[in-house]
């Protein structure tokens, strides 16, 4: 009698140890610890609350397009625009970042799993709970000067819910990336986009939690009878403008540097200085030390302000020798990514100019357009890019060509239509941040063209939803598991992956592009 | 006739400290959380001294005999903690159990402390900016207390279970770096927020 032993590969031993598969229908998706389905989910309803987002912010634009308040009242235009900030951070870009971070990092560093699942689970459960506090409470007139004190208590405390509920997915993710990596994948060996998330998401942990000890600091004052009115809004709006933001784009920027090479069928020459440009994007991006006025006066932030522009220049210049060097394809998520790092040098430079003391540029709308080109453009261009890039693995399908076009013109041509008129009347006009009264009907007419840039983002939007509602339905061309060429251990699976992630064992990595070394042996 | 057996599965790759990085983040995270709460503090101290206000009350009011004795307590929690850890690398679990105990012991007597503490201060907060800062980042450090207290709870319950010992133990060594961390805090607020302010010395 011949006997065969065999011993069970141990990917499907951790299928059924440490990845179980998810219950069916939706009992399966509300009590999943799967991060796939948690990086779904996340990107899911970032996307409803870009439709809040979205909405708030074509009033204020239409606000601003008259002189006086039409559709809102003076209170109301002061809360939302605040809200507005409140909802494109911390409901919209960072829990969709957060999310596509989710779903790729464990499958880029070959683990079968991500770090704490259920602490990933609580992390989304958490923003949700706390997205829908924070909309409730300014429905209840709960912003800053807002008229019900309970309701300002409750918009403090859902701030600080979301800043506790994107520390815990940080966690998860930065764990998964440092200590759950395929045999042989050293640190500086793993790919671009993980690396950006390390950079981004651990200067995320250093800075997020100043934020939470402001909110604690504001809500004792203002449950106990203090103020809190948009003065002290300062003490967590850094949280929102420059130089935090370049932190949100750093991801951004690790897709590009993903996408760029496989497009162009060449190894990215200088993988070095692109980890240590990344790096440098996130240190200028370092923004908990700039809370009070007196801070913009500092040599420091000056010089911050002007160093900005050097990582996202040095990273174009790295990415336009990529595809100088290789064949590139005219894919969709090429153009987004490029469109991404276009308007971050954009950002940069805008705020470059930001800084110079002359220029008297400070509170003024200036600073919003800075705010559009890196948020709106740069990190709502990169999540696109990855999106399309990675629509395979979160889907299933290949996204449509056509449709990423076309949300690359709408979103890249909106945001610089959006932005420029705020330059302009920042610079030529000096209108200050949050105005309400325009006497000059030149920066009127400039609000409406600003309005028009909105209008043409969010239609960009539109294309996007209806792109992956598509997708959710299995609507469009199944994906084989590495449509394009990839480099990295993610298009070594199928797509989408199974609940395990690799259906077969990660073989030990040596380099930092495992499957183009497969084909180069 | 070929007959198939199947073997035990191989062992996955060894995972590098998960429990203990991830700890490592959030202790990081929360030095930031008490840093920035410490600035904020500092910040607002020297705008109202520069603005010829007072900042913290006359000396003598503040009640710095049971201040002292509540951030005591939790600076010798630190301790005992660590002989937990001790007890069950060194396999012994009986002294596992009344370090674990006596760890909790010494956190309940802390929040205990510090509630006196509050209602002994007489200040409102709101009313008054040291006092709202003094509720705010206390209450912060009261709140790591207490996660700190549940981590060992369930460290408690796990070792009365018999899970760790001295190969197993990456799960006390995490729950005890955060207990750590939750001392040197409290040290840390106990200088800034009350010997600073108001202190024996002041």
């Amino acid at each position: 009698m011949a006997m065969t032993e065999t011993r069970p590969a141990p990917q499907a031993a951790a299928a059924t140890a440490g990845a179980p598969a998810d219950r069916a229908g939706l009992a399966g998706w509300l009590s999943t610890s799967d991060h796939k389905r948690i990086g779904r989910l996340y990107i899911a309803t970032a996307l409803l609350f870009l439709l809040v987002g979205g909405v708030i912010g074509e009033l204020l634009a239409v606000e601003r397009v008259s002189n006086g308040f039409d559709v809102l009242t003076a209170g109301s235009f002061a809360q939302a625009y605040t809200f507005h900030g409140e909802v494109a951070l911390w409901l919209f870009l960072v829990p969709l970042l957060l999310g596509i971070a989710t779903f790729i990092v464990p499958l880029q560093v070959g683990s079968p799993e991500i770090a704490f699942p259920r602490g990933s689970a609580t992390a989304y459960w958490s923003y949700v709970v706390s997205g829908g506090l924070l909309i409730g409470a300014y429905l209840a007139n709960g912003g800053p000067s807002g008229g019900q004190p309970a309701a300002v208590d409750l918009h403090l405390l859902a701030l600080a819910g979301l800043t506790v509920a994107t520390l815990l997915g940080l966690v998860s993710v930065l764990t998964t990336a440092l200590t759950m990596r395929a045999g042989g994948m050293a640190l500086g060996d793993v790919p671009a986009f993980t690396w950006s998330v390390v950079v981004g998401g651990s200067l995320t942990l250093l800075t997020a939690p100043v934020l939470l000890a402001r909110l604690a600091i504001l809500y004792v004052t203002h449950h106990f009878g203090g103020s809190y009115d948009l003065n002290d809004y300062g003490a967590i709006g850094w949280m929102f403008s420059v130089p935090q933001v370049y932190l949100v784009a750093v991801p951004a920027a690790g897709v590009a540097l993903e996408i760029v090479p496989v497009v162009s069928g060449r190894k990215l020459r200088r993988r070095g200085a692109s980890m240590v440009i990344i790096g440098l994007l996130g240190v200028v991006g370092l923004g908990a030390w700039a809370q009070v006025p007196s801070s913009f006066d500092d040599f420091l932030y000056v010089a911050i302000g002007l160093a900005a522009i050097v990582p996202p220049l040095a990273l174009l210049g790295l990415l336009a020798d990529s595809l100088r060097n290789g064949r590139p394809a005219p894919r969709a998520a090429l153009l987004l990514a490029m469109g991404s790092v276009l308007l971050l040098l954009a950002g940069a430079a805008v705020g470059a100019l930001s800084v110079i003391d002359g220029l008297d540029l400070r509170g003024t709308v200036w600073e919003a357009a800075q705010v559009h080109l890196v948020l709106t453009g740069a990190a709502w261009l990169g999540a696109l890019a990855a999106i399309w890039w990675w629509a395979p693995k979160l889907y299933g399908v290949v996204l449509s060509e056509a449709a990423g076009a076309l949300a690359f013109v709408t979103t890249f041509v909106g945001t610089l239509v959006l932005a420029a008129p705020d330059l302009v009347n920042g610079m030529a006009n000096d209108v200050p941040l949050r105005a309400t009264h325009f006497g000059s009907s030149g920066a009127r007419a400039l609000n409406a063209v600003s309005a028009i840039g909105g209008g043409l983002v969010a239609l960009g939007a539109v294309v996007v939803v209806l792109s992956l509602l598509a997708a959710g339905l299995r609507k469009g061309q199944r994906a084989e598991a590495d449509p394009w060429g990839g480099h990295t251990l993610e298009w070594s699976t199928t797509s989408p992956p199974p609940p395990s992630n690799f259906s077969a064992p990660v073989p030990p990595v040596t380099s930092p592009t495992p499957l183009l070394d497969e084909v180069d042996a | 006739m070929t007959a198939v057996l199947e073997l035990p599965a191989p062992p996955l790759p060894e995972r590098r400290n998960v429990m203990l990085v991830g700890t490592m983040l959030v202790i990081v995270a929360g030095v930031t959380l008490f840093g920035g709460l410490l600035a904020a503090y500092f910040s607002a101290r020297n705008a109202t001294v520069h603005a010829g206000g007072t900042w913290a009350p006359e000396a003598g009011t503040l009640p710095n005999a049971a201040l002292a004795i509540t951030y005591s307590a939790l600076f010798l929690s630190s301790f005992t903690a660590q002989w937990a850890v001790s007890a069950i690398k060194a396999n012994e679990r009986r002294q596992a159990y009344v370090a674990v105990g006596v760890t909790l012991m010494l956190g309940a007597a802390f929040i205990n402390g510090l509630s006196f503490c509050w209602g002994q201060l007489h200040l409102v907060a709101g009313a008054d900016n040291y006092a709202s800062y003094v509720y705010a980042i206390s209450a912060v450090h009261l709140f790591v207390v207490v996660a700190a207290m549940l981590l060992f709870v369930v460290m408690g319950f796990r070792v009365f279970g018999g899970q760790f010992h001295a190969r197993n133990a990456e799960f006390v060594a995490s729950a005890t770096a955060f207990w750590h961390f939750a001392v040197v805090a409290g040290i840390a607020v106990w200088w800034c927020l009350w010997f600073l302010a108001g202190g024996p010395t002041s």
